[in-house]
């Protein structure tokens, strides 16, 4: 049974072979490292596999591992794909592409340097004209943009496939802010995990040193003008496709991650604007494409770089990789001329071909394309995201001939390549193992010492069978990449850096980053002050339902008023529409579920998510369950419906508030105590303290019988968790004075105003201050606090007016509700730079007055 | 000649700036055509900062930023030039010989190429290329070709300003038969370029006289633009088809690019709440 088993997997995958494979060497022999991994395999059996691929799935949605694809408005954050199969290469071969790749990257640096020098590629006809000066990824003013290093292409990526002749051929280059490496890492995480008897008897070969020496090595160079290196990862934004990635190498890295309107130029630096005011940036890994780099020089509309960044870069004070302009190699039809011009600079062949490519922009070239388009592939120069390759073969007449009139209106804008079948490699697709096309893009950093390419990669295969399309954009599948061999890895020569390197440099929390870690804060603890309040109005309403008389119910139209005090939407629950207290479902499922109108539960949510989303980097991974958890309950509760079984309702609202509590508990056990954590503190305690009181004066707002009252005392102090400690200091006695004294004046009840005032003004203490005297914030504070621990409760607690029956605490409580509001405006002043909006102006000469 | 230059733009804002960083092309250009003294840049509030530069097509270029809080900004370019005339006149060159030239010669296209392709504000389509076609017979020199084309713009067109915009498309101008210097430059540009010629953008400043019997006013004159071709074996010969003449002394030169997007006079990135409104004087006055 066994030996007839042993087999059955690279049997049955053997059989759908119908072009050349991975497994299979050139005499339809299986390589070595293959036939270990489909023994491993084989040992893990198909049904586990789907177990496995299941398992991989919740890893990522865990994780947070996303990909936002562009067009599609669900597709934002969309779950990244990762086959529990990986790809493999020998480290024999691997080191002999890594060659080829290394002179690759050594050419287009060479190129890179003389399209915006010298141009002696074009002088001496190795180059078309038109390669530089039609090329769209050409930027003047980057002439003379240049690093302090001998390359200036830092970071390069490569996608490859392999060719019919068993060689990986090189489909595209990436030099701008090539993306995937994070992916990759992230891929060998979840891989090692969840497969982790997969690498039995082969070692593979660890990514981590790319990251961690290699591609500091760098940093070398300019850190011998300053003795703590400040290093920041700007990105695009929450909204570009790979942010995950960049919010997990920043955060893997230890750099910190900004926005372009985080940073700013100012005496000839580039410095981030943070809590702690300005701090200088030494180093700016860039993952925002060239033109919109700097508004002023660059793209005038851009609001994702900085004004000003070229002409510090001249200045040699900052070092941005890749340097603003390296777009211009990120154009297919170099691939076509890289052989010659590897002759005419290092004297070599090309190690690496690359598939057979012609560029329009010139005109012989053009005019074999457009009588060839029926066979050939074609697709824009420079890579643009809306531009998908064309398979001429695919094509009507009609849309040939059309075809050809786009290309003749700006013929330099494309390419065409030869189709060619590339290789196939096992995939777990359709829950069993099925060959798919694959590309590979490899990693290479310039480093002292010359290029050095990562260890692995991130493969992709493609979703559909028969198609060679693995964009992320159209749902590719990525795989983890192994260098594997039979011995372990010798390190040879690993690169020694300063000690210093090592050594925490500076991060910063800038303003922006401080911001949505206040308002994370605040909408969450606003989540939780809505679900514990109307867990304890339904459970109020159920009562009465299943055991209450039907004439003593004025608490509940009280607690479905205060609800909607809480939760301000159109239609709520008020006395003038007394119909909706008799069925009050409607509204209540509208205050949860609602997305659509602001302030309901659902609605808060995503307002909380979003700006936990663009501070990702900021939290751990045992966050990121729970605010899964937490956006699962999410999507349960937008479905809720006003028929539902109250039961139901009442529980997605206790599993929310148990993942809150969850999440609070993480937040405090785990979160370094830096300003972060602070601002994050001062807005839930902000939110707290505004929510209580909002619920309080409107619970007290009306004169009510003694039975209604206790139902009301008990109410509040269950708002406040303070219901058991009552009950062992009062037992079952309500008093409102009693209760006040416990809610107000308590500070061992940490839901009491005093308790939580008390914190709030410890908190905004330790956050950075200009002066010794206290700001408006903290008297804002002291205020509040001071009003409230002077207050006389059996004063407070006895009835005067006839409308408003408890006056006086009505009153303070709108004081201090005043101040406290007025905290988090102070706050928002001193440690959120709101930036004016950015204007891009010319002078034209167009001018009114001066006629000619 | 010898002039006085004074070139004074001033920006109003609604709100406070408080962070501006600006780039100024204004600086006349040293040729042998023209020489340029005593340049001097003076710019309200105190710039925290300003450097200078050449860019890519040889132009220099001050860069400036300015980080105090600030309602008005005020830069004013102000230098002694000296200018002489031209001497080209025909070249006898056919346009036919032009064009194979800059077709045929390696060295003159890699030079050329850029001045020979559509950018930004230079667009054209058949109706443009038809415009400008019936001045360039191919038999015919070079010189008058080009002179017959500005002569056409200058008696086809009217001068309105505020009609255009820097973005109005080339094609509207045509349609419209009016526009600005600006928008007569690119058009022309776009006619020398989509029948196979290079052609650059010119900035810089043109002496005006005042209506008869009246005395010029202070700050009257104007920025100016106008059109430069090459011609192989000549170099680049400048033409203004605003005024249908070939620039003498009275023209001043600041700077050349492909088009107005090269060689606009101030830029600026300014952080601000509000609006902003700006007025420009200038005055080329006879030394």
């Amino acid at each position: 049974m066994v030996a007839d088993t042993i087999h059955s997997l690279l049997d049955s995958y053997r059989t759908q072979l119908s072009s050349y494979d991975e497994i299979l060497n050139a005499d339809g022999s299986i390589k070595p490292h293959w036939e270990k991994l489909f023994q491993s395999l084989e040992k893990i059996g198909n049904l586990e596999l789907k177990n496995r691929l299941q398992e991989i799935k919740n890893k990522i949605r865990e994780n947070g591992v996303t990909y936002n694809v562009y067009e599609d408005p669900k597709g934002m954050n969309s779950p990244w794909k990762l086959d529990p199969i990986p790809f493999l290469i020998q480290k024999s071969e691997w080191e002999s592409i890594s060659k080829g790749l290394q002179q690759r990257a050594i050419l287009l640096d060479l190129i890179f340097r003389d399209m915006y020098g010298e141009r002696k590629l074009v002088k001496d006809g190795i180059l078309p004209a038109e390669l530089v000066f039609e090329n769209t990824g050409f930027f003047r003013p980057c002439q003379d943009v240049k690093l302090p290093t001998e390359h200036q292409l830092v970071m390069y990526a490569a996608d490859m496939a392999r060719g019919p002749d068993g060689r990986m051929w090189v489909l595209d280059n990436r030099t701008q802010a090539p993306s995937g490496s994070g992916y990759a890492l992230e891929n060998r995480q979840i891989i090692s995990k969840v497969m982790p008897e997969l690498a039995e008897r082969q070692y593979v070969s660890r990514l981590s040193p790319f990251f961690t020496h290699i591609q500091q090595a760098i940093f070398r160079v300019f850190r011998e003008k300053t003795d703590q290196l400040n290093v920041v990862y700007l990105t695009a934004g929450p909204n570009n496709e790979t942010y995950f990635e960049q919010a997990y190498l920043a955060s893997y890295l230890g750099f910190t991650l900004v926005q372009g309107n985080d940073l700013t130029v100012k005496n000839g630096y580039v410095w981030v604007k943070s809590i702690e005011g300005l701090q200088r940036v030494d180093i700016i890994i860039r993952r925002v494409d060239d033109e919109w780099c700097d508004p002023l020089e660059l793209r005038g509309g851009s609001k994702l770089g900085v004004a000003g960044l070229l002409q510090v870069i001249r200045n040699g004070n900052v070092m941005v990789i890749n340097p603003p302009g390296s777009s211009i190699l990120e154009n297919t039809a170099l691939n076509s001329f890289l052989p010659s011009v590897s002759r005419y600079f290092l004297k070599e062949e090309l190690l690496l071909p690359s598939v057979a490519t012609w560029w329009c922009g010139q005109t012989k070239e053009r005019q074999y394309v457009l009588e060839n388009l029926h066979r050939l592939i074609i697709k824009k120069a420079n890579r643009k995201q809306v531009f998908r390759s064309v398979y001429g073969r695919q094509l009507t007449f009609d849309q040939l001939q059309e075809l050809r009139t786009q290309i003749l209106q700006h013929p330099s804008e494309y390419v065409a390549q030869e189709e060619i079948s590339f290789s196939t490699t096992p995939a777990f697709v359709n829950d069993r193992i099925e060959p798919r096309y694959a590309a590979i893009r490899a990693f290479l950093t310039a480093t002292p010492a010359g290029y050095q390419v990562m260890q692995g990669g991130l493969t992709r295969s493609s979703p559909v069978k028969d198609k060679f399309t693995f964009s992320n954009q159209y749902g590719g599948i990525a795989k983890d990449t192994w260098i594997v061999s039979d011995e372990t890895e010798i390190i040879p020569d690993r690169i020694r850096l300063p000690r210093q390197l090592f050594q925490k440099s500076q991060t910063s929390l800038p303003s922006r980053s401080a911001e949505n870690l206040f308002w994370a804060a605040r909408y969450g603890e606003r989540t939780m002050a809505a679900t514990t309040f109307l867990i304890i109005t339904l459970n109020s309403l159920n009562l009465q339902r299943n055991f209450g008389t039907t004439t003593k119910t004025e608490h509940i139209e009280i607690l479905l008023k205060t609800v909607s005090r809480l939760i301000r939407i159109e239609p709520g629950f008020s006395n003038e529409n007394a119909e909706s207290y008799k069925h009050p479902f409607a509204i209540i499922t509208d205050s949860i579920a609602n997305e659509a109108k602001r302030g309901t539960i659902a609605s808060t949510i995503d307002s909380f998510l979003k700006a936990m989303i663009v501070v990702r980097e900021r939290w751990n991974q045992v966050t990121w369950r729970t605010i899964d958890v937490i956006e699962n309950i999410a999507q349960k509760l937008k479905q809720i419906q006003p028929k539902q079984n109250p039961n139901d309702i009442q529980n997605t609202l206790n599993t929310l508030q148990y993942s809150l509590f969850t999440f609070y508990g993480i937040v405090s056990e785990s979160l370094p105590r830096n300003n972060g954590f602070l601002l994050f503190e001062t807005g839930k305690l902000i939110e707290r303290i505004l929510s209580k009181i909002v619920i309080m004066r409107s619970i007290f707002s009306a004169r009510t019988e003694r039975f209604i009252e206790h139902e009301l005392i008990e109410a509040t102090l269950m708002n406040h968790f303070a219901l058991v400690n009552y009950r062992s200091a009062y037992k079952s006695n309500y008093e409102m004075e009693y209760m006040l004294d416990m809610v107000l004046l308590d500070k061992q009840v940490p839901s009491s105003l005093a308790y939580l005032l008390q914190t709030l003004e410890q908190t905004i203490a330790q956050l950075p201050h200009a002066s010794e005297r206290l700001n408006d914030a903290q008297k804002a504070v002291l205020r509040a606090s001071t009003q409230i621990q002077l207050i006389d409760v059996a004063e407070l607690s006895t009835v005067s007016g006839d409308a408003m029956p408890y006056e006086k605490l009505d009153q303070l409580l709108a004081e201090v509700y005043g101040l406290i509001l007025s905290v988090s405006d102070f706050t928002a002043n001193l440690y959120f730079n709101h930036t004016a909006t950015q204007h891009s102006i010319t002078e034209t000469i167009m001018d009114l007055e001066n006629e000619l | 000649m010898n002039y006085k230059l004074v070139h004074q733009t001033q920006y109003t804002y609604t709100g406070n700036v408080n962070n501006y960083h600006g780039i100024a092309c204004l600086m006349p250009k040293i040729s042998p055509r023209q020489n340029c003294t005593n340049f001097a840049l003076q710019i309200t509030p105190m710039p925290d900062e300003i450097s200078q530069r050449t860019d890519y097509f040889g132009n220099t270029l001050h860069h400036f930023s300015i980080h105090q809080p600030h309602t008005q900004l005020t830069v004013l370019a102000t230098s002694m030039i000296e200018t002489r005339s031209s001497i080209i006149t025909d070249l006898f060159m056919t346009n036919r010989e032009v064009k194979e030239q800059l077709r045929t010669n390696h060295a003159l296209k890699t030079q050329l190429l850029e001045y020979m392709i559509p950018s930004s504000f230079v667009q054209w389509d058949e109706e443009i290329r038809n415009f400008g076609a019936d001045c360039f017979s191919e038999n015919q020199s070079f010189y008058q070709s080009a002179r017959q084309l500005c002569h056409k713009i200058y008696t086809e067109f009217k001068y309105v300003s505020g009609f255009t915009t820097i973005h109005t498309p080339l094609k509207t101008v045509l349609k419209e038969r009016k526009g600005v210097c600006q928008d007569f430059s690119h058009l022309a540009i776009a006619c020398f370029r989509s029948l196979g010629f290079a052609a650059r953008y010119i900035s810089g400043y043109l002496e005006t006289q005042p209506p008869p019997g009246k005395t010029k006013l202070q700050g009257s004159d104007a920025t100016h633009a106008w059109v430069s071709v090459y011609a192989p074996g000549v170099g680049w010969c400048d033409f203004d088809p605003t005024n249908d003449l070939v620039p003498q002394e009275k023209h001043i030169t600041t700077a050349w690019g492909r088009d107005f997007g090269d060689v606009s006079p101030l830029r600026g990135i300014v952080f601000s709440t509000g609006k902003q409104t700006f007025k420009v004087g200038v005055d080329v006055i006879p030394v």
